[in-house]
């Protein structure tokens, strides 16, 4: 008898019935087929079909939540549903926190990138007995004043493997890039190099061909340099 | 074959260092005089009975605080070698520690004082107190709260078997940052124990924390409301919430990391895809707002300290709580700016340090409610006043260090440098700590029965304040010099050494704090006549804490009382105190489960640090069916009756009568320091003279 | 009169607060998945050379793991309403179910494993692998664990009868159970099918 009675008390509702299971599996199987055909036919495609089954994810655990588990149908005050809300919201900075940072940090830092880097700066041109394409020794130096209107040599000849130092004449700063002005073109991992009054600024022939260069903030100043073998 | 049994345990395990030998012969011999003392005694099954197999979390309690004391000595200890060896080793001179036990002392130093001293103070406090002001009779869960002490225990006990066994910790920082703690980089036993204290004692924590949510909020008296409740029992339910959101990032990280280092997987490996960065991101994801779960307890005893001596309520209830829930929210979106210089790029910089300025928001919210509180209120500058005050100042200035950090390119000067570890050692001495000890001294009546000495607090309190200063001021002009952390020896040419000596100094001013405040207790048991608490309320408090006798009885209250308004009690002395009453009383029982459990997840976390697969198997399986044996036991409650209620009251109210009759009104005073020498001296020579060592 | 009355809301109440706990300790195992799952984001596409989800995975394997846990949750949840009903039979009946489904799961789970091993593809091949078998392995491990506690149970329920305190555990076992195939949803849609998106 005592056994039963405590039971009794709690209203059926909180506890479910045999339909409310039953509907709750049959909308969980059309949650779980949809995506998946979606997926296997591919009639959507892209960040869509991501969106598209992932959002079936969300709606088959709501639709478990209230019907295998029964949330919202219990004692007040609902201090169930206040934590499963708060556990989503922190489930969602953890993922979306997550990708965010680490996109950007492997955009910034990843390790072929920063290995690279390293390696042209330092000339270290061999890592784990593989070739990174860096330079093994330097060769001349070359050097290419700006200032005053003036870009001298306008053209350069060098050698792979060769310096080219940039120096500043004037008062002015300059900004040098690659590539004709306004694109900013990468060489040799530089692409953008500050320079001031007296200080240069050099970079490491290591790749072949003839590019242009120019001052992005005066952009009449430029100039070209032709590397070959 | 030896393999199979002992894992990597061989002869060179034992310790055959100087630290390690050292600290083995210490704990061994501390070991053996408790054990005999014990013995003497006769105390073993009242040691077991009263109190290890004990679920009432008042004991509980005070168990967290005497193992929380002796890891602040453990801690203080890695302290003062670090002070000294870095006052030492300049120039020529290389000081007295090698650069990878320095990397050892501090890994430790760190380990220790968050996750043993902060932890272990903090649980304490909640779990004597918090029910006692929401007028409950114990936790919700009795088992959980003993599992989580045992294993918090198992933690402690683990992070120090290095000593024992093994030779060596973590070299790695408190935090273990991959790929150094990789196998590769550390392939000792260091990194493993370093996961396995953290991880058990984490578990531990974790399920407190279940516990204490549920007790506040389903286990209040009835008539007490969310907005009626004391604000000390706001901060440990955001604490608590808190920690249950973010510990299992911890186990989960530490997981991952331990399967790198033991199934060779390549989580944060440097090779094979492994990603290093992801290490540094989740495990400040538990780091930052961990700091904020020690913050917010602090933060409630403050306002209960402010409160009750200024004879003033609270100046904003409602303000604080916001405050307080604010700080809580907003601590889950902050944990970048502990790698900006780690190379996400200006925008996700951006985003975190904005989001780290704007904290101090309602941090500051917090600062003036408690002063708004004391303002025009009826002040009595006794000791946890003073540890408030000096909390106010250096928190404050604290806090704003930490605002300029929070600026990336400032931070891009300043991470790791000195500067980083004074802010913090102001936030968590300064904030934390102060905290804990503003807390201890104002319910140690509550607690033991007896005042503390005043005096004596007073002298320990100037001594924390001054030595930190000492100590860490010259710490941010060195990070601003651009001194980095952890160095184990600099240039004679920095001209740094004269700030390194001042650190040093403070210091030993900080050491001499700790000895007085040891001093104090035992003082106070001294003059406990003269210092009991007959009333159990000593201080005119607000809360319901205060109508029970000192130290309460294990029920707590005769009859849980019906609340009517914020500060309960000052309301209901106000109104007339209610009558007593007697009913039945149910109350848990005293359970070993607990220890046992916390015995096998040890030897489990040891199998695995030494690889004894036979001994990881067993001990798992042990744990699962202790488990299964505690979870379907149906008899774990017994009830006293109201007449047994009654007769433990009378026997109570006659012995608080005759202590009142005893005590010593009359005498001068709480005893000073030169007092208790004389006092310490006399009993010594008397001992001698008496020749009653001898029946010792 | 009085004392029976408190006595039964004691016991209603304290059934109330293990439920409460029982579900802020689901939270915290949700949120230990989540950082398996956040790993998994952001290291699925470290293959360090080795074959990818794309070329591992056979989604018709993963679909019918998942009709298998989802019908286990529906048995389940018949379970505990015979329990709520008193019926003894029908408990040990459908629970039976349940843990034969649950089985059946976690057997597919692990052939599937030991297919990807024999080849070659171990955790510690590449990162993508480790975030693979720690993922959906500590899904399986719960599995396990749930399967372990289903036994028990019953054998108990045999033991004892059906009494509250035993309903109650039934019902701590269903919410995880239910919890199990809710984590299942996301590694079904978040590993098995992304991997062909």
């Amino acid at each position: 008898m005592s056994s039963t009675h405590s039971t009794k008390h709690q209203p059926k509702s909180e506890h479910g019935t045999t339909e409310s299971y039953v509907i709750g599996f049959l909308f969980s199987i059309v949650f779980t087929i949809i995506p998946y055909l979606l997926v296997v036919n591919r009639s959507v495609s892209g960040s869509a079909l991501l969106a598209t089954i992932l959002g079936f994810a969300v709606l088959q655990m709501i639709i478990q939540i209230l019907f295998f588990l029964h949330l919202g149908r219990g004692p007040k005050p609902l201090y169930n549903v206040v934590f499963f809300i708060s556990t989503v919201s922190i489930i969602l900075v953890v993922i979306g926190g997550s990708l965010f940072i680490m996109k950007h940090l492997h955009y910034n830092m990843s390790p072929t990138e920063v290995t690279k880097n390293r390696a042209e700066k330092e000339a270290i041109y061999q890592v784990g007995g593989r070739k990174t394409g860096a330079c093994q020794a330097i060769g001349a130096n070359h050097k290419v004043t700006i200032g005053d209107g003036i870009v001298n040599p306008l053209h350069t000849r060098a050698s792979l493997c060769d310096t080219l130092t940039f120096i500043s004449q004037d008062n002015t700063l300059h900004e040098i890039t690659f590539g004709p002005h306004p694109r900013h073109d990468t060489y040799a991992g530089e692409d953008e190099l500050p320079l001031r009054k007296g200080r240069g600024n050099t970079i490491t022939l290591n790749q072949l061909g003839t590019y242009q260069f120019h001052d992005h903030l005066h952009p009449e100043l430029s100039g070209e340099f032709a590397v070959s073998p | 074959m030896k393999e199979l049994l002992i894992g990597k345990l061989g002869w060179e395990s034992l310790p055959h260092e100087w630290f390690t030998i050292g600290a083995a012969v210490t704990f061994i011999a501390m070991g053996l005089v408790v054990a005999l003392v014990i013995t003497r005694l006769k105390r073993w099954k009242w040691l077991w009975k009263e109190w290890l197999t004990s679920v009432d979390p008042k004991k509980i309690g005070i168990m967290y605080f005497i193992v929380a004391g002796l890891m602040l000595l453990r801690g203080g200890l890695d302290a003062i070698m670090i002070w000294v060896q870095q006052a030492l080793s300049t120039g020529s001179s290389q000081g007295f520690l090698t650069a990878d036990h320095f990397q050892q002392i501090f890994t430790a130093h760190g380990n220790i004082m968050v996750f043993f001293v902060a932890m272990g103070f903090v649980s304490g406090l909640i779990n004597y107190i918090v029910p006692l002001q929401i007028g409950a009779r114990d936790l919700a869960s009795p088992f959980l709260n003993t599992l989580g002490f045992w294993l918090y225990v198992a933690g402690v006990i683990m992070v120090n078997m290095f000593f024992l066994l093994g030779g060596e910790y973590a070299a790695t920082g408190w935090l273990g940052v991959a790929p150094l703690s990789g196998r590769e980089f550390s392939p000792g036993v260091g990194v493993d124990y370093m996961i396995w204290s953290l991880q058990i004692s984490g578990i531990g924590t974790t399920l407190g924390a279940i516990n204490f949510i549920m007790t506040i909020l389903r286990m209040r008296a009835p008539g007490m409301t969310l907005k009626k409740m004391p604000l000390f029992t706001w901060g440990s339910l955001c604490s608590m919430i808190m920690a249950v959101t973010v510990f299992p990032l911890l186990t989960a990280t530490l997981f991952l990391l331990f399967f790198d280092r033991y199934f060779g997987t390549h989580f944060f490996t440097t090779t094979a895809g492994g990603d290093p960065m992801m290490y540094t991101n989740l495990i400040w994801m538990w780091g930052h707002p961990e700091v904020y779960i020690l913050m917010l307890p602090s933060f409630g005893i403050f306002s209960e300290v402010v409160s009750t001596f200024s004879r003033k309520r609270i100046a904003s209830y409602t303000s604080n709580v916001v405050g307080m829930i604010g700080v809580s929210l907003f601590a889950l979106s902050v944990w970048l700016h502990h790698f900006f210089t780690m190379g996400a790029g200006a925008n996700v910089n951006a985003f975190f340090g904005l989001m780290t300025m704007v904290i101090a928001i309602p941090t500051t919210v917090l600062v003036f409610t408690w002063i708004a509180t004391m303002y025009r209120g009826r002040i009595r500058f006794t000791t946890p006043m003073l540890w408030f005050l000096g909390f106010v100042g250096l928190f404050s200035v604290g806090g704003m260090t930490g605002v300029l950090l929070a600026v990336p390119p400032a931070d891009f000067q300043l991470h790791n440098s000195l500067f980083l570890v004074a802010h913090f050692h102001t936030m968590v001495i300064g904030g934390v700590l102060f905290g804990i000890f503003a807390g201890i001294a104002y319910w140690f009546p509550k607690i033991a029965g007896i005042r503390l000495n005043e005096r004596i607090g007073k002298y320990a309190f100037w001594c924390w304040l001054i030595g930190f200063l000492m100590a860490f001021t010259p710490l941010y002009v060195l990070g601003i010099m651009g001194a980095t952390r952890r160095l184990n020896h600099y240039d004679a040419s920095t001209g740094w050494r004269p700030f390194f000596i001042m650190a040093l100094v403070g210091g030993i001013i900080i050491m001499v704090g700790v000895a007085l405040q040891f001093v104090q207790i035992i003082a106070s048991f001294i003059q406990r006549r003269q210092l009991i608490d007959v009333t159990g309320d000593p201080w005119d408090g607000p809360s319901l804490e205060w109508s029970t006798a000192s130290p309460p009885p294990s029920y707590n209250f005769t009859v849980i009382p019906q609340v009517a308004s914020r500060d309960a009690y000052w309301e209901m002395k106000q109104q007339g105190l209610p009558e007593h009453t007697f009913e039945d009383i149910h109350m848990p029982k005293n359970t070993a489960s607990g220890i046992y459990i916390s015995v096998f997840a040890f030897l489990a976390g040891f199998g695995f640090v030494w690889n004894i697969v036979w001994l990881i198997i067993a001990s798992i399986l042990g744990i699962i069916i202790c488990v299964i044996a505690r979870t379907f036991n149906e008899e774990t409650e017994y009830t006293l009756t109201a007449e047994e209620v009654e007769k433990l009251e009378s026997a109570r109210i006659k012995r608080a009568l005759a202590a009142h009759a005893s005590k010593d009104e009359g005498s001068a005073g709480d005893m000073g320091l030169l007092e208790f020498v004389q006092v310490v001296i006399k009993w010594a020579l008397d001992v001698v003279k008496s020749k009653r060592w001898r029946s010792w | 009169m009085v004392a029976a009355n408190k006595e039964m809301s004691h016991e209603a109440a304290a059934n109330d607060r293990v439920m409460f706990g029982f579900w802020v300790y689901l939270m915290t195992d949700l949120l230990m998945f989540t950082v398996l799952f956040a790993v998994y984001a952001v290291l699925h596409g470290n293959t360090a050379g080795g074959p990818s989800g794309r070329e591992l995975f056979s989604l018709p394997l993963a679909l019918t793991e998942t009709l298998i846990l989802l019908t286990s949750s529906l048995t389940c949840g018949i379970g505990m309403i015979a329990a709520r009903r008193g019926s003894k039979k029908q408990v040990l009946v459908w629970f039976s179910i349940t843990f034969v489904l649950g089985l059946a799961f976690f057997g597919l789970e692990m052939k599937e494993f030991a297919e990807f091993i024999h080849e070659g593809h171990t955790l510690q091949s590449s990162a993508f692998l480790s975030s693979f078998f720690t993922l959906v392995g500590t899904h399986g491990l719960h599995i396990i664990s749930g399967l372990l506690w289903i036994v028990i149970t019953l054998a108990f329920v045999l033991k004892r009868g059906l009494n509250p305190h035993m309903i109650r555990k039934l019902g701590l076992l269903s919410l995880y159970w239910h919890f199990l195939d809710i984590v299942w949803i996301f590694i079904f849609t978040v590993v098995y099918l992304m991997a062909f998106v």
